[in-house]
């Protein structure tokens, strides 16, 4: 069973395979795409905002004191506490050495060792927009991770099989698709929390309700790859369904989801950041951008304006990166759309 | 199949959907830890025996599919169920709410399409042009924006610094002025419109992104069509053939996109009128969730839902109707 497996496995199109697939490889394969969003423009853009933002991210793990180490400002964060997975006994940050609401550095009564001010509590601004990036990156990536899980399991066994395994799956998953997301999430995140919501459920309910879309994209992409020979020629050797699904359906199916997840991870940032607006997505002390624009508009919206522009022009700037590397890959791989 | 069968047919597609959504609202607000009494109560303390009672009064003592059959068969009837919290018909709850969201939404759109459309059709016209950049970096920022971020500038530049507009609420125009402490109708509806801009702006900048992109496209397709190509053959002056031959059949895809783009736009009312203090539906679903009010929120929920599901449904018919190429009978 196994060997001829991966006798089946080496007839599928790789980069090395004959010419008919190699041609086919060359406008669809990995290798190809990449080389076309280097020499795409907005792309590269996109993917330098995206590594930006992920740099920090993951900087701000390492040092909880990143402010302190470039401006020399005062924070008093670890990791730890910043981090919206880890339950922290601590989570309540000590106040700040800063005086609370201090204007960004280019206003009167500004310091260079806080360039975005400080918010109401004393805490450095900017500190907390760097850590925000945390939130937000790790958020959009998990929720957008279950989504293209789920929707990935869906989709191909409802493309893969049809007739009415592909009618229940994809009747029920058009259901979820028509509750406004955002109610949907709100609702699964209050209820499942028995009332009091966080970042995680939020993070699943985000992941769920976005199961609907991948599941579409990977299913109409099933429906073409399961009529191809090394299909038909797997099921001919008596290869298992489940197998045929996991090694040859999916792999095969798998490209334009990609792209599609890029995109989406840009969408899932904004509704987590609009969850967080409303109250049901992360808590505080968590620094996320959402959260700080709720507390923003909340009581500091005439006093303090500052404390609305950054978190916003943050969010704008890392979902921009997304979809700019998003549409780059999109029209690297569809070449009808580009100009 | 003619149009009339076609509605019918996609009317009786729609109802497993709506079945659906009833039963994904009734689990979810039934999955919650605790009964619904309890919950509602937020961890008071409560006497066993009164909690008991309410439960029996509203039939939450039986089981849980007693409970959606019981919930289903109010529903046909047009009853949204009884929100215990507030002592009232979920229905008259709703009602009351929907014209400001109603008025919200439609005006976002009207917004967007107002714009979106022109700034199409000239970004297609003058294809990598100074101009098609610009409407392309708008469509791009549009789009990565959050729609409640957009609402707190406005109102910071428009009601804080400059003053002219103001930051809350909405003037009914279906209300009589007197209501209002309004002269005349006159003053009474330019309130309104002040009273809308700017929560307008903020709901309908992202279905306006999203519209100009698809208009773009669907655009600079079809300026290459042959018609058109045959048309500027024949001499047909270019701005002829842009509004008669080119323009008419890029619309198609983006009725398609406004039904779809509904729930996303329902969604963003939520946010908007939290920033906009604009008591329609959405707030109404944000105070039923903060009070765990488990029946208006289901009433919500599945009221959104039907709507989306009976949007799309529109859009579907509609299409049909303008575009005489779409066969009736076929899904997608």
């Amino acid at each position: 069973m196994a060997t001829t497996e991966s006798q089946l496995d080496d007839q599928q199109p790789d980069a090395e395979g004959g010419s008919a697939d190699e041609e086919f490889e060359a406008r669809v394969g990995w290798r190809y795409t990449l080389k076309k969003v280097k020499r795409d423009a907005t792309a590269r853009i996109g993917l330098y905002i995206v590594a930006f933002v992920i740099f920090i991210a993951a900087f701000a793990a390492i040092d909880s004191n990143l402010s302190r180490l470039t401006f020399g400002a005062l924070s008093d964060y670890t990791a730890a506490q910043a981090l919206p997975f880890f339950d922290h006994p601590t989570r309540i940050p000590p106040p700040g050495e800063g005086n609370p609401n201090q204007p960004p550095m280019f206003l009167d009564g500004g310091t260079l060792s806080q360039p975005l001010g400080t918010d109401p509590q004393g805490r450095d601004y900017f500190t907390r927009i760097v850590y925000g990036s945390q939130v937000s990156v790790s958020v959009g990536l998990a929720a957008t991770a279950i989504g293209l899980i789920g929707g990935t399991i869906i989709g191909s066994i409802a493309g893969y099989y049809g007739g009415w395994v592909d009618d229940v799956l994809m009747r029920s998953v058009e259901t979820v698709y028509a509750i406004p997301p955002l109610v949907l999430i709100i609702v699964f995140t209050v209820f499942v929390s028995g009332g009091s919501p966080d970042i995680q459920y939020a993070v699943i309910g985000v992941g769920i309700a976005f199961i609907p879309v991948f599941a579409r994209i990977i299913r109409s992409r099933v429906l073409s790859v399961r009529e191809m020979d090394y299909i038909e020629a797997a099921r001919a050797a008596g290869v298992k369904d489940r197998n045929i699904i996991r090694r040859h359906v999916i792999p095969n199916s798998f490209a334009p989801v990609m792209v599609y997840a890029t995109l989406q991870i840009g969408v899932t940032i904004l509704i987590v950041a609009g969850l967080s607006f409303l109250g049901y997505g992360a808590q505080p002390p968590t620094p996320d951008w959402g959260e700080m624009l709720r507390i923003a508009h909340g009581r500091y919206m005439h006093s303090n304006i500052w404390l609305s522009i950054w978190p916003g022009l943050a969010i704008l700037v890392t979902i921009m990166g997304f979809n700019l590397f998003g549409d780059g890959l999109q029209d690297a791989l569809d070449p009808r759309i580009k100009n | 199949m003619g149009l009339l069968r076609y509605t019918i047919y996609r009317l009786i597609q729609a109802i497993p959907v709506l079945i659906g959504i009833s039963v994904i609202t009734f689990v979810l607000a039934n999955l919650a830890p605790g009964d619904p009494v309890r919950l509602m109560l937020q961890g008071q303390q409560a006497d066993e025996e009164l909690i008991r009672t309410i439960e029996q009064r509203y039939g939450l003592d039986q089981p849980l599919h007693v409970r959606y059959w019981n919930y289903m068969t109010g529903l046909v009837q047009g009853d949204l169920g009884y929100s215990i919290h507030r002592d009232r018909p979920v229905a008259d709850l709703m009602l009351e709410r929907t014209g400001p969201t109603l008025l919200l939404v439609l005006s976002a759109y009207l917004f967007a399409i107002l714009t979106a459309i022109p700034l199409g059709v000239i970004a297609a016209k003058r294809r990598n042009e100074p101009t098609d950049h610009i409407s392309r970096i708008v469509a791009l920022i549009g789009v990565s924006t959050p729609s409640f971020w957009i609402g707190i500038m406005l109102i910071i530049v428009f009601a804080v610094k400059l003053g002219v507009l103001p930051s809350a609420g909405l003037v009914y125009p279906w209300q009589p002025p007197e209501a209002a402490g309004h002269g005349s109708y006159l003053e009474h509806w330019s309130e309104t419109i002040r009273h809308l801009i700017l929560p307008m702006i903020a709901l309908g900048t992202l279905q306006m992104a999203t519209l100009m992109r698809v208009e773009r496209t669907q655009m600079i397709e079809s300026l290459q069509e042959e018609y058109v190509k045959l048309a500027r053959a024949y001499g047909v002056p270019e701005r002829t053939i842009l509004r008669k031959h080119a323009f008419r059949s890029a619309q198609l895809p983006i009725i398609t996109i406004i039904g779809l783009n509904l729930s996303t736009a329902l969604g963003g009312a939520v946010l908007v009128e939290t920033v906009f203090a604009i008591n329609g539906i959405g707030r109404l679903f944000i105070e039923a969730i903060q009070q765990l009010d488990y029946q208006l929120i289901m009433g919500i929920t599945m009221v959104l839902g039907f709507m989306f599901v009976i949007g799309v449904v529109i859009t579907d018919i509609s299409y049909a109707y303008i575009d005489p190429r779409v066969t009736y009978g076929e899904r997608d």
